[in-house]
This record gives structure tokens, sequence and C-alpha cells, in this order.
């Protein structure tokens, strides 16, 4: 069964979507906002920059792999409908 | 439109389209119930952490015991989910699903309890403005946060076929499925590209699952109190969540097949199968039990000798050895043997496990903060009716989160079932070639 989704459904897909870039970026702000705070205090840098270095690639990859469903279910939705 | 009824698995779609009066009630004494936790909040926020049972010897009570046990439950889902797809053990189709909801929610509930513990709440943007990584309690929030969007988002994609089969079967909230589903049709690429994705989520989910619990272990064993200063914290932490959360996915399983009538689907063997991993999760957690105390006591410290036998033999000696009894003799012996590894024996062995790791979580935190190191009186706590009230709280959050998620999307995988049906035997098959030398090849 082929699906074609009304444009206000998709554009709170687009919106929706946007909202785990968002939390990317706010975690983004936030570690770095905290390495700032620890290289002001010399305060465990090494400590900052190790689990910065594990947290941003894998809030990366998570919100990486929701952008890939999404836009490879809406890839494939649409050469289905153009078949 | 064909009629849904005329589905194979229309009891899977039943509890979305069907609504019995009970419900009503249900969810009426549930709301009832967080509506009471909510005003003592409020109460609290009025009136300071006094009205709390916590004093200036035991400042971590109910809230952080409730934390810990929480978060440990969470462990239920994702990880034993993650660990049964990638192993592609076939009985894992219906459960999957109920176990990954109950990480979902209940990690949501866990990670409010650190806030529920400050007399100002509004507090805790500190923790964002101000925080420094050198403390465990930051560490705890990073991994908090990562391993709740990892599992929602490992929740959220294997539903994804399950709303399109809702969005083209049933004419309820059309727009809710239709906006969820992502145009998904079922074709063999968007097929791949769930499994793909799928895969990735499985592998990044397992060590993140790992990471939180023994981050949260961190909080105790990183400072040099009595009875929590201990190398063995991480693995016993991680060992005590999974065990906590299987006996919660037994339970549910179990409410919830009576409830909807899932008996065709969570058959004796799936209980069967969890049942033996909650018997080898109940040993290792003796073992570690043993161990924890074993090492205590021969080093022989003082101060760490005196919150040794306040456990044994203290006040809270009861809860002690009602936890082991809990935790490890009643799950030896009713799992240990056929006769009462019925379904009711799981049941009760599994809610006997719920209680008895609670009792474990107020084991760890309360007695070594009872135990003061400087010259102050030892302290028994008691916690009041507001923390009671707010745990009450929780679990009501939990049922009704779990109830309500019933009521929008099938608690079994309806598409995993479909195929394990149609395609389940072949792959189980290639696979077992893959596995084996074949006669030709021994020969």
């Amino acid at each position: 069964m082929t699906q074609k989704t009304p444009k206000w459904i998709l554009f709170f897909q687009y919106v929706s979507l946007g909202f785990i870039w968002l939390l990317v970026l706010g975690i983004i702000v936030w570690i770095i906002n905290l390495m700032k705070l620890s290289n002001y205090l010399h305060d465990a840098q090494n400590a900052t920059i190790v689990i910065s270095l594990i947290i941003i690639p894998i809030f990366i990859t998570l919100a990486g792999v929701l952008s890939y469903v999404f836009f490879g279910l809406k890839r494939a939705n649409r050469e289905e409908i153009t078949k | 439109m064909t009629d849904i009824r005329q589905e194979t698995d229309y009891t899977l779609f039943r509890p979305i389209l069907e609504t019995e009066k009970s419900f009503y009630w249900i969810v009426a004494t549930l709301l009832g119930i967080i509506f009471w936790a909510g005003y003592m909040y409020i109460n609290q926020i009025i009136y300071g952490l006094g009205v709390t049972g916590l004093n200036n010897t035991v400042s971590w009570g109910f809230y952080i015991i409730n934390f810990v046990f929480f978060i440990g439950i969470s462990h239920a889902g994702t990880l034993i989910s993650a660990i049964l797809r990638l192993s592609q053990a076939e009985w894992r189709r219906p459960i999957t699903r109920m176990a990954e909801v109950i990480t979902a929610i209940v990690l949501l509930i866990g990670a409010v309890h650190p806030i529920l513990d400050l007399g100002r709440p509004d507090r805790i943007l500190n923790v964002f403005l101000f925080g420094r990584l050198q403390s465990p309690l930051l560490w705890d929030v990073t991994a908090i946060t990562t391993y709740f969007t990892a599992s929602t988002i490992y929740l959220y994609v294997p539903l994804i076929p399950d709303i399109a089969l809702l969005r083209d079967k049933t004419d309820k909230y059309k727009w809710f499925y239709q906006f969820l589903s992502w145009g998904y049709i079922g074709t063999e690429k968007q097929k791949h590209i769930l499994e793909r994705a799928m895969t990735i989520l499985m592998v990044m989910v397992i060590p993140i699952a790992v990471s939180v619990h023994t981050v949260i272990s961190f909080i105790f064993s990183m400072t040099i109190q009595p009875g929590w200063h201990s190398t063995i914290f991480g693995p016993y932490f991680v060992v005590g969540a999974i065990f906590s959360g299987t006996a919660t996915l037994l339970v549910v399983m179990i409410a919830f097949r009576k409830m909807y009538h899932f008996e065709n689907y969570l058959k004796e063997i799936h209980f069967q199968y969890l049942g033996l991993l909650l018997l080898i999760f109940a040993i290792l957690w003796g073992y570690f039990t043993f161990s924890e105390f074993v090492t205590g006591f021969y080093g022989n410290e003082p101060m760490e000798m005196s919150v040794i036998l306040y456990k044994f033999t203290g006040p809270y000696a009861v809860f002690f050895w009602l936890m082991v009894v809990l935790n490890f003799i009643i799950p030896v012996v009713v799992l240990g043997f056929k006769r009462l590894k019925t379904i009711k024996g799981i049941l009760f062995t599994s809610m006997g496990v719920i209680v008895g790791m609670w009792l474990e979580r107020l084991i760890i935190v309360v007695p070594s903060l009872s135990n003061p190191r400087l010259p102050y009186d030892v302290h028994f706590y008691i916690p009041s009716l507001t923390e009671v009230s707010l745990f009450m709280g929780g679990i009501a959050v939990f049922c009704l989160g779990f109830i309500i998620f019933s009521k929008l999307f099938p608690l079994i995988s309806i598409w995993e079932i479909e195929e394990g049906r149609n395609e389940g035997l072949e792959e189980a098959q290639k696979r077992l070639e893959s596995y084996l030398p074949s006669v030709e090849q021994v020969k």
C-alpha cells in the first residue's frame, strides 16, 4: 500500500526530527560550557575532555541513525509512489 | 479497508481498539495516587526537606534508594532485548517490546528522583550551568541522558512497522499513526533500512546500559565511606540491575498476559527461559553479595566492620536477612525445582525479587550513613509519609505509563510475530546449516 503523507504532517515530522538535533546541539553546548569552566578553574581538564570525546559522538551517532531511518523511509516511499 | 477482526493477530490489536470499563477505574485510581504524590511534593517544596525522614546524619534516604532501584529496573528492557535480538533468539519475539517500554518509562521515573532529593529543585540548573565533570553525580546525568535517548530511539525504530499497520488497518488516531510511521509501507528497502538501524542501535545500547549502572555505583564507591568504597560495586550493581529488571519484566508479562489474554503469545516456554535467567542472576547476585562482605570481613577495618555488623545484627538486620531470603533462597528453591517453576511460582518469586532488590538498595544506602565516622550518634532512619507517597507515586506513574502505552501501541510486536511465523523457520534452518558442518563436509 503506497502512502502519500499530507503536507502538514510532513512539516511536523521534520520539526520532530529537528528536536533530536536540537538535543544534540544542547548537549554539545553544555559540554563545551563545562570544558570552559573546568579550564577556567584548572579543575579536572583531562577528565572533561575524555568524557566529552565519548558523549558527543554517541549523541551524534544516535541522531544520525534516526535521521538515516527518517530519510531512508521517505525516499523508499517516494520511489514506490513514482513506480 | 478489510475488517480488522479477521486479522490473524487481532488479539494484539484488541487492547487498542476495545476498552473495558475496568480500564477507566484503574486509570482513575492511578491518577488519584499521582495527584496525592504531587500534593505531598508541593508540601515538600513549601516546607523543605524537613518533611522527610532525612537528617544531618542520614542525608540520603528513600529518594536515592528509589533512584538506584528504578534505574536498575530499567536494565530489563533494552539490555535484555538487545542481547536476545543480537543472538537471534527466536523466542524473544513476543517479549522485546514490553522489555523496551519498561526501560523508557522507568528510566524517566528514576531520573526524577535526584530532583526530589533536592530541597531547592531549581538548583538542578546548577548542574547545567556550573557542573564539574570531576563529580560522579555529573557522570550520572550524562550517562542517564545518553541511555534514555538511546533506549527511546531503540523502542521507536522497531515500533515503526507496527505503527504503519495501525495506520493502515484501523480508523483510530489516523493522523497520529501517520505522523509516527514516517511513510513506512513495508518495501524490502525500508525493511533493510530498519534492520540496519536496529543493528547499530543494539550494538550501541549494550555498552551504554552497562556503563549507566556502573556509573551509578560510582556515586557510592568513589567516596571513602565504609560499606561503599568497593571496587566490586560496578559489576555488583549491573548484576542487581539485570536481576531486578528481569523480575519486573516477568511480573509485567504475567499481568498483561492475564489482562489482555495474550496466553497464545506469551507461552509457558517464555516464562521457563526467563525464569532460568532469573535463577542464574539470583546465584550471581548471591555470589557478589558474599564477595562484597567477605572482602570487608577479611580486611577487618574497624569502621568497615561496624557497618557490616550493623547490617547483620543492627536495627536493619531484619531487612538484610529478608533481602537474602527474597533474592537468593526463594529464587534458588522455586526456580531450581521443575515442580515449583510454574507461572504462579515464577510470579511469586519475581515479586519477591523486586521487593528484595529494593531492600538491597536500602541496605547499601542507609546503614553506611547511619554509622558516622565523626563522633555523632548512630541514627535510625524512618521515612516520612511524604517519601512513601512519592514512592507510591513513582510506581503509579509506571503502571499508568505502561497502560497508556498499551492503549496506543501493541505491547507485542506484531510484525516480529508475523515475520517469525512466515520466515523464522527457514531462517533458523539456514542459520543452523551455517553453524554446523554438513554430512558431506565431515565425511
